[in-house]
This record gives structure tokens, C-alpha cells and sequence, in this order.
């Protein structure tokens, strides 16, 4: 479904990814693990479209991506959780899952599609004419998650939805990601926290300073040594 | 109770001070404004009740504004007008007018906390009426009571459009445009250069109203395109720029030449012998600091009695009657072929009545009847004697950009504008192609400056290019931002008060202390070279941008929201608050972000 191949980023002279290449096929959550630096946000945003690689493609669907500015990625069913969140402050809970609906043309199910969203989050019902800015970490999270599958993707974009959040609302986090998974929805996760992701992913890449340094199916990285000492913690 | 009571003291004690500036019926009218503001800004205090408990918590706001109005008033007229050696006002006059302003003041408050006791909607539809009854009755009662207020109103109300249109640019869409005078220049000049006799064209002011909002517009995306990378005061500063640029364009467009570079230049050069085409020579487009002068006006039906046939009215008429036979053609076809919506006939009838209005005159003939009868559909000129008629033209003005704006604000494009406000790049991320949308923004926000300067060229019936220098762009911004970025109603409001502020109470103010000055002050001073200084400089006029600036200081550190707010704008600068009141209830639940 999505493949890059021999990807190619800079930050002007910093050379970002160094030639990544990784596919997610449909109805996957692939993890993209890696230590600070290692290039996974960089990753998300050259798919998306907020910066233009030097060279290599990116292709979804049969549509190559990686000249498109990242309104037009989002139209052709990009949908990205960011880092940090992003949620628009100012506006209600509502008013945010409705800009995520705004690249659908076809609005007949959108009630349905809230609907949804709150059964998965019920903690943004209760907060629904409530002000972005004035949720709490965990429930803009929430919402910046809720916000990006209104849009209905093809594929989702998930940039470190644990960050800065308690243990239990991790934990609560990483079940509707399974969830959203089990429902179709390909994922294509960004996570420091290894253990994690590796649990709920198929497969998953390591990143290196802005190389991939193994790529397999997310039950044998977990007992791969390097990965064990280097990620999990294990001696 | 002293929440309730102390808008009532405010109010009466700043509109019993208004009618020692102006005195006479001043004191009916000031009243009825009150009331209105007064009961506008209580209802919302109140619950939703029955109409008579609302009235009886009211009431003694109410009161309490009328009486201190009342008081004040009898004390201009009894005490005040002879210090300043005024003429007296009649007693009738000052009776009936402290009366009907103490009616007016308590009446208008208590009928619109009263309607609060209706459902939301509705009492918004009574309100949108009592504000029509006010707003098309004004005119007439102000010519009635001999205070000449409308000429001013108009100033006022051409800053109301102009704050609507800034408001799409620095409200809705957050791009801070400090030039935007610049448009209502383009506006302007389009209108000064399209209807002069001084050029030689004299379009109709009907056409040439829209051809100016198109120049704004596309003067819009042109000036727009360069800041499209740019925020916050990067921004801020090129828009200054453009500001600047506009109206020394327009002062300097006094010779201008164009020739056709290929045959004047390109050509020589390999040494063609070509003879050099000249498109215009030396052409005076704007006349400098002189300005253009006269422009023409707007003219309808039922205004006034035109002049008697000119030589070019068989061609009028000629023209006029294929006009209305190919769309009595149209019509027939649609009323045949079933399309009869509501939208389709007023179609109709709006093309019908524009070609009415674009090509009677009609002749005179010697048959007293007829000529009556043509007399009341012939089409006269607005004059300046008569700010009635311009009146009603901004208000329609107004209605249509007000209409115009809120179906902009409640569409797709107006969200697109919030998004990027609030976070550009989560905005592309959403699909929100932000070149688009913010040129956009430009362009519909120049447009309404593009009708604000055609209506003010035909007004003043000159330009000069002084008029759209920098502070005019900070005096539109001050009125969006006094009355509340991002609303609408808000902008109207700040608009009005800022400019019948600067417009009519500053010279009533310069003239009630010039004459207070003469009997109290100025002859107990021996020295005249102090009594002179004292004198001149006791001119509040002189002091208009003090007074600017020191009114928005005070409003940045009292109301940073401004008189009435944008909910999301007043959430963000009262965000720490609000975010407290929302974490205290949970602290416990130890999330962390």
C-alpha cells in the first residue's frame, strides 16, 4: 500500500534519512522504533509531505507522494497524528473533529463516523464543546487521534501517541490503536517506547541515525539481542 | 446588586454627559440610544424567566440610568447653557425632550430584557427587529430634532465595512495587516478614475462600485501573493509596505508614459528603424495632491426630478427596450419551460430593475400626468443636502457585506481561515491548501474595502491621497480590534463608537470648551500671550491620536477581548484561567501533559 524506497532528506546540510526504504502493506500496523534522532518523525513527515525528500519515492497506492505539497497528501488519504499533537486550541473538541473531516468530500456519514470516534473515546463526549487548548495531555492525544481518522485514511500516521502520558493512559492509548487496526485501518506507528509498539505491531524497522538497521516481523525484533539491549532494556 | 446597578450609573452618567455637548433634543435621542445598549448588554446577565420577574430585576438599572440621564440633562439646560453663554433651549423643548429620553432610556432597556423571556431564537429575531425600527428611523428623527448626526453616521459607517473586511483578514483568517488602507485607496481611486469628468469617463456609479471591489480584490491576491510565506510580524511589516506604497503610487500618477518596449527599445537597439509605439503620453491618472474632482454619483429612481432630455436619449431608450425585450424573451422561456423558483423571478426582476436604472432618463413631454409619472421613476442624483438617501445606501451596504461575510464565516473556506489562524501547518495537514485560503482571504477582505472607497469616493465626491495614509490602516484596525477580533457584531460596534467619537463628539467637545473656556476661565487671565496659549491648545481635536492610543491602552490592559468578544479569541487570552477551572476537579487523576 505505501513504499519508500531509497528515501532521501535533508534538514539543509543534515542529511535526515539516508536511503530508507520500508513498505506497509494493507490492514497492517507497522512500528518504526528508533532513539531521538534516529529519523522516525522525519520519516512521517517526508510521507506527509511537510518536507520534500532530495531523492527516492514515496508511493501510495500507485500515486507518488513525495512532490506533493501536504494538503494534497492529506486529500489522497494521509492522516497524521503529529508529535506534540497539533490539535487547533482555540477551537471545541467538535469544531477539531470536524477540520478532520474536511478533506472528505462526502459528509453523509460523518454523524456516524463521530459516533465512532466517541465510542472509541468516550472522553471526548463528555467534552465535546469543550476549548482544545484546555484538555488535558491525555485527551488531546485523544483527540489528535480522533481527529485524524475522521478524515477516513487509507493509512494512519501515528507520531509517538505515548509521549508525556501516565503509564495507564498508555496502555489505554496502544488498545485503541489495536482497536482502530482490528476495525481495517493500516497504521504505520512512530514509538520510543519499543516494548509497546512491538507488542500491538505485525512488523516493525529500527531506525539508526536516519538509517534502517533491521527490519522484521515485531514478535522476532522482540527477541533479537541487539534490539533487546539496545531498546527493551533487557541485559 | 451592585453588579446590576453599576452599568446603570455608567450608562447614565456617560449619556447625561453626552447631552451637555450637544443640548436641545439631544437629550431623546441620547436616551434611546441607552436604553438600547443598556438593555442589550443586561439581558444577557439574566436567566431565562418570565417577562415580569425580568422586567422587575431590571428595573432599577433601568431607572437609575434614566434618572441620572435626566438629571444631568436638566442641569445642562439650567445651569451649564448659561455658563457657556449658550442660547437657552426652549422650555418646551427641554420638557418633552428630558421626557422622551427618560421613556426611551428605560423603555428600550426594559423591552429587550423583557424578550429575553423568549427562546433563543427568536428573541434574536426580536432584537434584529427592534435594531431595524432603530436603524431606518434614525435618519428621520435626527433630521427631525435639528442635530445633523447622519452626515457624521455615514464617516462611521464606511469605518463599519472597512472593519468588516479587515476583520476576514485579521480575524478570521489571523493574518495581521497593518496596509489594509491600501485597498479602500484602490477602492477609492477606481471610482475617482472611472466616474471624473476630469478624465472624461463617466461610468455608472451601480457599475463602478463593482468594478472597484473587483480592483480590490485582484489587488488582494497581488499584494497577498509575496506575504504568503511570511508570519506574524514578517507579515505585519510587508503588509506596512504595501500600506506606504499605495497611496505614493497613487500621488505620483501624474505623468505617466507607456510605450510598447519592442518597437521603442528592443528593436533600435539591433538597430531596426521601427517607429516607436506610444500607448499613452504624459497622462495625468490621479492629479497628485490635488486629488480627483468631482466624482459622480449614484442616482435612482424616486430620489429626486432629473434634468430634462439630453441628445443621447434615443440611444437610452433604443438600448433600454431590447434590454428589456431580450429578458422579457428569458423570462418567457423560464416561466414556460416551469422554473419558477423564488431565486429565478427576483433574478428577473433584479436585471429588470438594473436596466431601468441604467438607462432612464426618460423625456419630457407636455402632458402634465405623464410627466408626473415619469417624473417619480426617473432616476435623480444623491446629494449632499440630503444624507438621508446616502444613508440607506451604506446600510444596504452593510446588510449585503454583513450577509455576504456570516455565509463566508459559517463555510468551508471560513473554517479553512480558523484552521490556519490557530496552526497552519496542522491546517495543511488537514487537507487546507493554506496558499489558497490565505490569498483568498486577502481578496474577500480587500473586496469589501473596494465597496467602502467607491461609496466614499461618490460621498466626499473627491479623493486625495492623504486620506489613505498609515493612520487611516491603524484607525480600521483600532476598530476591529476595540470592538473584538473575529466578531461581527463586535466590529460594527467598535466601528461606531470609535468613529462617531472622533467624528461627532471631539468637535462638539472642542466647541463646548472653547465657549465653557470663554465665560469661566479665560478672563480671569490678565496675560494674553497665556490666555491665547490656553485657548489653542484647549482643542481635544489636536489630541485625536492621543486620545486613540490612550482609549486602546486602556482597552489592551482592562478588555484585551474587546467590547464584544469572539468566544475563541476570549478563551485564549483568558486560557490560564479557564484551563484551571477545568484541571482542578481532576488534578488527582495524576495525568501528566
Amino acid at each position: 500500500m505505501l513504499e519508500l524506497k531509497d528515501v532521501n532528506t535533508y534538514y539543509g546540510n543534515i542529511h535526515a534519512l539516508k536511503g530508507i526504504s520500508l513498505t506497509v502493506n494493507d490492514g497492517e500496523i507497522v512500528t518504526l522504533i528508533g532513539s531521538n534522532g534516529a529519523g522516525k518523525s522525519t520519516t512521517l513527515r517526508t510521507i506527509q509531505g511537510l518536507i520534500k525528500p532530495r531523492s527516492g519515492s514515496v508511493v501510495l497506492d500507485g500515486v507518488e507522494l513525495q512532490k506533493l505539497p501536504a494538503h494534497e497528501v492529506a486529500t489522497l488519504g494521509v492522516a497524521q497524528s503529529p508529535e506534540g499533537r497539533m490539535i487547533f486550541p482555540r477551537m471545541t473538541v467538535l469544531e477539531n473533529l470536524e477540520m478532520g473531516a474536511y478533506v472528505r468530500r462526502d459528509l453523509s456519514s460523518f454523524q456516524n463516523d463521530l459516533e465512532h470516534a466517541f465510542t472509541l473515546f468516550p472522553r471526548l463526549k463528555e467534552r465535546i464543546s469543550q476549548k482544545g487548548g484546555t484538555l488535558s495531555g491525555g485527551e488531546q492525544q485523544m483527540l489528535a487521534m480522533a481527529r485524524a481518522m475522521m478524515a477516513k485514511p487509507k493509512i494512519l500516521l501515528l507520531d509517538e501517541p505515548s509521549m508525556g502520558l501516565a503509564p495507564i493512559l498508555v496502555e489505554l492509548i496502544f488498545d485503541i490503536i489495536k482497536k482502530l487496526n482490528q476495525e481495517g485501518t493500516t497504521i504505520l506507528l512512530v514509538e520510543q517506547n519499543a516494548l509497546m509498539a512491538l507488542s500491538i505491531a505485525h512488523r516493525g524497522y529500527v531506525l539508526q541515525t536516519g538509517e534502517v538497521v533491521l527490519a522484521d516481523k515485531a514478535e522476532k525484533l522482540l527477541k533479537d539481542p541487539m534490539v533487546q539491549k539496545t531498546y527493551l532494556g533487557v541485559e | 446588586m451592585m453588579k446590576i446597578i453599576r452599568p446603570g450609573i455608567t450608562f447614565g452618567i456617560i449619556g447625561g454627559l453626552l447631552t451637555f455637548l450637544f443640548g436641545g433634543w439631544s437629550v431623546a435621542v441620547i436616551g434611546c440610544f441607552m436604553g438600547l445598549g443598556l438593555g442589550l448588554g443586561l439581558a444577557g446577565q439574566f436567566e431565562r424567566k418570565n417577562p415580569l420577574e425580568l422586567v422587575k430585576s431590571a428595573l432599577p438599572t433601568a431607572l437609575i440610568a434614566g434618572v441620572i440621564l435626566v438629571l444631568l440633562s436638566l442641569y445642562q439646560s439650567s445651569v451649564v447653557q448659561e455658563a457657556i453663554g449658550k442660547r437657552p433651549t426652549a422650555e418646551e423643548i427641554v420638557a418633552k425632550g428630558n421626557l422622551i429620553g427618560f421613556l426611551g432610556a428605560v423603555g428600550f432597556s426594559l423591552l429587550l430584557v423583557a424578550l429575553h423571556s423568549l427562546p433563543e431564537k427568536q428573541e434574536q429575531q426580536w432584537k434584529i427587529a427592534v435594531l431595524a425600527l432603530v436603524v431606518i428611523t434614525f435618519p428621520f428623527v435626527d433630521q427631525a430634532s435639528e442635530l445633523r448626526w447622519t452626515s457624521q453616521i455615514i464617516f462611521a459607517l464606511i469605518f463599519v465595512i472597512l472593519g468588516l473586511g479587515l476583520n476576514i483578514v485579521v480575524g478570521y483568517a489571523g493574518l495581521l495587516d497593518l496596509g489594509y488602507a491600501a485597498f479602500f485607496a484602490i477602492g477609492a481611486y477606481t471610482t475617482g478614475i472611472l466616474s471624473s469628468p476630469v478624465h472624461n469617463i463617466q461610468w455608472n456609479f451601480w457599475l463602478v462600485i463593482w468594478i472597484a471591489a473587483a480592483m480590490a480584490a485582484i489587488w488582494g491576491l497581488i499584494l497577498g501573493a509575496p506575504t504568503l510565506p511570511l508570519r506574524g510580524d514578517y507579515l505585519a511589516i510587508v503588509t506596512l509596505g504595501f500600506g506606504e506604497i499605495v497611496p505614493v503610487l497613487f500621488k505620483n500618477l501624474i505623468d505617466v508614459t507607456i510605450k510598447e518596449p519592442l518597437t521603442c527599445w528592443i528593436l533600435p537597439m539591433f538597430g531596426a528603424n521601427t517607429t516607436c509605439i506610444v500607448f499613452t503620453e504624459h497622462f495625468d491618472a490621479t492629479l497628485g495632491e490635488k486629488g480627483i474632482s468631482p466624482i459622480g454619483r449614484p442616482a435612482l429612481p424616486l430620489i429626486a426630478h432629473g434634468e430634462p432630455a439630453g441628445a443621447a436619449m434615443t440611444i437610452k431608450i433604443v438600448i433600454m427596450l431590447v434590454a428589456i425585450a431580450i429578458l422579457g424573451y428569458l423570462f418567457w422561456r423560464a416561466w414556460s419551460s416551469g422554473n419558477r423558483k423564488p431565486g429565478v423571478m427576483a433574478g428577473f426582476a433584479g436585471a429588470l430593475a438594473a436596466i431601468f436604472i441604467f438607462f432612464l432618463p426618460i423625456p419630457r413631454t407636455n402632458n402634465t400626468i405623464i410627466d408626473s409619472v415619469l417624473g417619480i421613476i426617473q432616476p435623480g442624483e444623491f446629494e449632499s443636502s440630503r444624507p438621508v438617501t446616502w444613508y440607506f445606501l451604506i446600510i444596504g451596504i452593510i446588510l449585503l457585506s454583513i450577509f455576504i461575510i456570516r455565509r463566508l464565516r459559517d463555510s468551508r473556506l471560513g473554517r479553512a481561515w480558523m484552521a490556519i489562524r490557530e496552526d497552519e501547518l496542522a491546517a495543511a495537514q488537514m487537507g487546507i491548501d493554506p496558499v489558497k485560503t490565505k490569498l483568498l482571504a486577502f481578496a474577500m477582505g480587500a473586496t469589501f474595502s473596494g465597496f467602502a472607497g467607491a461609496f466614499y469616493a461618490a460621498y466626499i465626491r473627491g479623493i486625495f491621497p492623504s486620506v489613505f495614509d498609515f493612520s487611516a490602516s491603524i484607525i480600521i484596525l483600532c476598530v476591529v480590534i476595540l470592538g473584538g477580533i473575529g466578531n461581527i457584531n463586535g466590529v460594527i460596534v467598535g466601528g461606531l463608537v470609535l468613529m462617531t467619537a472622533d467624528r461627532l463628539f471631539l468637535p462638539a467637545l472642542k466647541d463646548f470648551l472653547a465657549a465653557f473656556l470663554k465665560t469661566t476661565i479665560l478672563p480671569s487671565i490678565s496675560d494674553p500671550a497665556v490666555q491665547l496659549a490656553v485657548k489653542d491648545n484647549a482643542n481635544p481635536i489636536l489630541y485625536r491620536f492621543l486620545l486613540f492610543g490612550l482609549t486602546l491602552a486602556i482597552m489592551m490592559a482592562v478588555r484585551p477581548e474587546g467590547l464584544i468578544p469572539n468566544e475563541q479569541i476570549r478563551a485564549e487570552l483568558h486560557e490560564k484561567e479557564a484551563v484551571a477551572e477545568v484541571e482542578a476537579p481532576k488534578s488527582k487523576k495524576g495525568k501528566k501533559g
